[in-house]
């Protein structure tokens, strides 16, 4: 069923252990029923696949709408009944249509179509396109827009990614500020806050590698088609967080610029209690480039306080950018 | 006494088909046997039943009533309000929502629940392109209210908000809700993620959004434009290093391209409205960007750069 050069989502309903609890299983019998009654008869594993839950747990939930009914209670409510891992159904009764789309499930079904058809290769002339508008005339004229802005050249890596293309790409490091030549084979192109990547197979390292797309400088298809593999999407926001080895830097910032470093993972940021008005952050340091390029964004009111060998990277890389400035005057 | 799932499907089902609104001693009849004879745990049961009802979405109804009954309250369901309203969708563009709801990261099943409501089941097929779209509890009555053109109000920054809004809009991986707000009465965006608690909406049809109103066009998409134009200067022209060229070529545009020089770095002729994001951006390219003009320009970002290099001189 699954595609095997896709991503593999994770988190399947499929993996709860433990009886669920009584508002999820109503909620799913009050799909279930409604399916059901269409159908007349299914086999108990497709209509398990199709819950995603295990065949036991159907049966479960089935006996127990069959014992269910109305005053006074003389024949069944809902004619059910399970023969050698078939399921019947009679004559539908009373729950014959699923309920009424929740508030959040309208939200997420009209998000997520409105995400896709801002992907590489949406059609919105297609079948997505005729479907959300169905969706919006139904749940109402939403106002919901979802903006991806993909770099110029995501298409081109995504449908490398679609026919396991390799490709020859000039990429851009920030951590040492230089650009590289590079091979890799794209598996996956994903958003996640903000920025576009790919997860290829990377030549130099031989290793599974994440790199922004709007750092590639230049990519080429070299001619080469790899097999295709399955891959599983990195959690961006884990990158550097769940990595001890990374060095940390406290840094003490004014509190009203504590969203300048809202975007990079943090491990913790509290108030300081000595300095009015100001906060602490401990946060994993990519690369001193990459503190540097901080340091200059938040200004003099910050502070490195730990490592001491950072202590005086803030005022450096100042006297480094001013000597620039010094080169370069207005009138050049 | 009954199980409480199978006793929530029989209230749930005497609800739907009753000709009339319904007591609770009515329903605790109806129900032989399946409700506690004491008053009070009767009660408290119904209550509990009635609000995992309400809570996975069953709309159930009430009333006061008058006459024989009078101050008792009767409830009901109706079935127009319950029911799925008929999509029509086809195959394909049930097929085509499946992928799109498998293409979406989020911490939340929402999508998978509401596409087995469509008739789209399983696990999704799985996509070789994904976007991360990150959600808040604050999000789906947000997108009720501007759909029903409801007021809301919700706590922001230690405020209480009261927002018509028009709109919401994921950018840059955040949320945005965007209307008119009452106190300071002009359109104002708000980030979803820095709304403490819950929102509250107010009755539907309380506004009229704007015909011209475009989501994307109030707001900015270069931050370096956001914010109150009050300065008199708007675009800057700023050297970059042949290094950076082509990085930021892509990213501003050819067209904002004004020079290129025989040693490969270029100038760049960007937006300087808001002066903080401007300065934000300039500074993360670090040696490799220059403020040419204007000069007012330029020399606030060599101030900034000056009270960073003698960190003596600033209190």
């Amino acid at each position: 069923m699954a595609a095997r050069d896709g991503i593999s989502n994770g988190g399947s309903l499929m993996a709860r252990r433990g009886p669920r609890p009584a508002p999820e299983r109503l909620r799913r019998l009050l799909v279930m029923l409604p399916w059901l009654m269409e159908r007349g008869e299914v086999s108990l594993s497709e209509m398990a696949a199709h819950f995603s839950l295990p065949a036991n747990e159907v049966v479960a939930d089935l006996e127990l709408a069959s014992m269910c009914g109305l005053p006074p209670f003389i024949d069944e409510m809902i004619d059910v009944f399970i023969d050698e891992g078939m399921v019947f159904t009679g004559v539908p009764r009373v729950f014959t249509r699923p309920l009424r789309l929740t508030a959040p499930e309208g939200f997420a079904l009209l998000t997520a179509g409105r995400a896709a058809m801002a992907m590489p290769g949406a059609d919105p002339a297609g079948p997505l396109g005729r479907a959300l508008d169905k969706l919006a005339a139904t749940l109402g004229d939403d106002g919901v827009v979802v903006e991806l802005g993909r770099p110029a050249l995501a298409d081109d890596v995504a449908q490398a990614a679609l026919t396991c293309q390799r490709l020859a790409i000039t990429y851009w490091t920030p951590s040492r500020d230089e650009a590289t030549e590079r091979i890799i084979t794209p598996r996956a192109v994903f958003a996640d806050q903000g920025h576009w990547y790919v997860l290829a197979d990377d030549e130099r390292s031989g290793d599974e590698r994440s790199f922004r797309i709007d750092r590639i400088l230049a990519a080429r298809p070299t001619g080469e088609v790899d097999e295709p593999r399955q891959v599983t999407l990195p959690d961006t926001s884990r990158w550097f967080a769940d990595d001890a080895d990374i060095e940390r830097v406290t840094v003490r910032l004014p509190t009203e610029l504590t969203w300048m470093i809202e975007r990079y993972p943090v491990d913790s940021l509290v108030v300081d209690p000595d300095t009015t008005g100001a906060s602490l952050a401990v946060m994993p340091v990519a690369s001193e480039q990459w503190l540097q390029r901080l340091l200059l964004r938040l200004g003099a009111r910050a502070a490195v306080l730990s490592p001491p060998r950072w202590s005086d990277l803030a005022e450096r890389s100042a006297v480094e950018v001013l000597a620039v400035y010094d080169d370069v005057n207005c009138d050049s | 006494m009954a199980e409480p799932l199978e006793r929530m499907t029989n209230v749930l089902a005497l609800l739907l088909e009753t000709k009339q609104p319904l007591t609770l001693h009515q329903i605790a009849a109806g129900l032989t046997n399946q409700y506690p004879s004491n008053h009070a745990a009767l009660r408290g049961a119904f209550e509990r039943d009635k609000s995992v009802l309400r809570e996975i979405g069953v709309p159930i109804e009430q009333t006061v009533l008058a006459g024989d009954q009078a101050g008792q309250t009767a409830y009901w369901i109706d079935r127009r309000r319950y029911e799925l309203a008929d999509l029509d969708l086809t195959d394909d563009e049930r097929r085509a929502l499946q992928l799109a709801v498998a293409a979406v990261r989020t911490d939340e099943a929402w999508g998978r629940e509401g596409l087995l409501k469509l008739g789209a089941g399983g696990e999704g097929p799985s996509r070789a392109v994904a976007a991360t779209v990150p959600t808040f509890e604050s999000l789906p009555p947000l997108r009720e209210a501007v759909a029903a053109r409801a007021t809301v109000q919700f706590e922001y920054r230690d405020l209480r908000r009261s927002l018509d809004p028009y709109g919401l809009l994921l950018r840059d991986g955040y949320w945005y809700v965007i209307g008119h707000d009452h106190q300071h009465r002009e359109v104002r965006t708000y980030r979803v993620d820095r709304i403490a608690g819950g929102v509250a909406t107010g009755p539907s049809s309380a506004f009229t959004r704007p015909d011209d109103f475009d989501i994307r066009t109030v707001f900015p998409a270069d931050p370096k434009l956001l914010g109150e134009a009050e300065h008199e200067t708007n675009l800057a022209v700023v050297r970059i290093s042949a290094a950076r060229a082509a990085l930021v070529a892509g990213e501003v545009g050819e067209a904002a391209v004004v020079a290129r020089h025989d040693n490969g770095s270029i100038e760049v002729e960007v937006p300087c409205v808001n002066r903080d994001a401007f300065r934000t951006w300039v500074l993360g390219m670090t040696t490799h960007a220059v403020v040419l003009q204007p000069a007012d320009v330029r020399a606030e970002v060599v101030e900034w750069l000056r009270a960073m290099a003698s960190p003596t001189a600033v209190h």
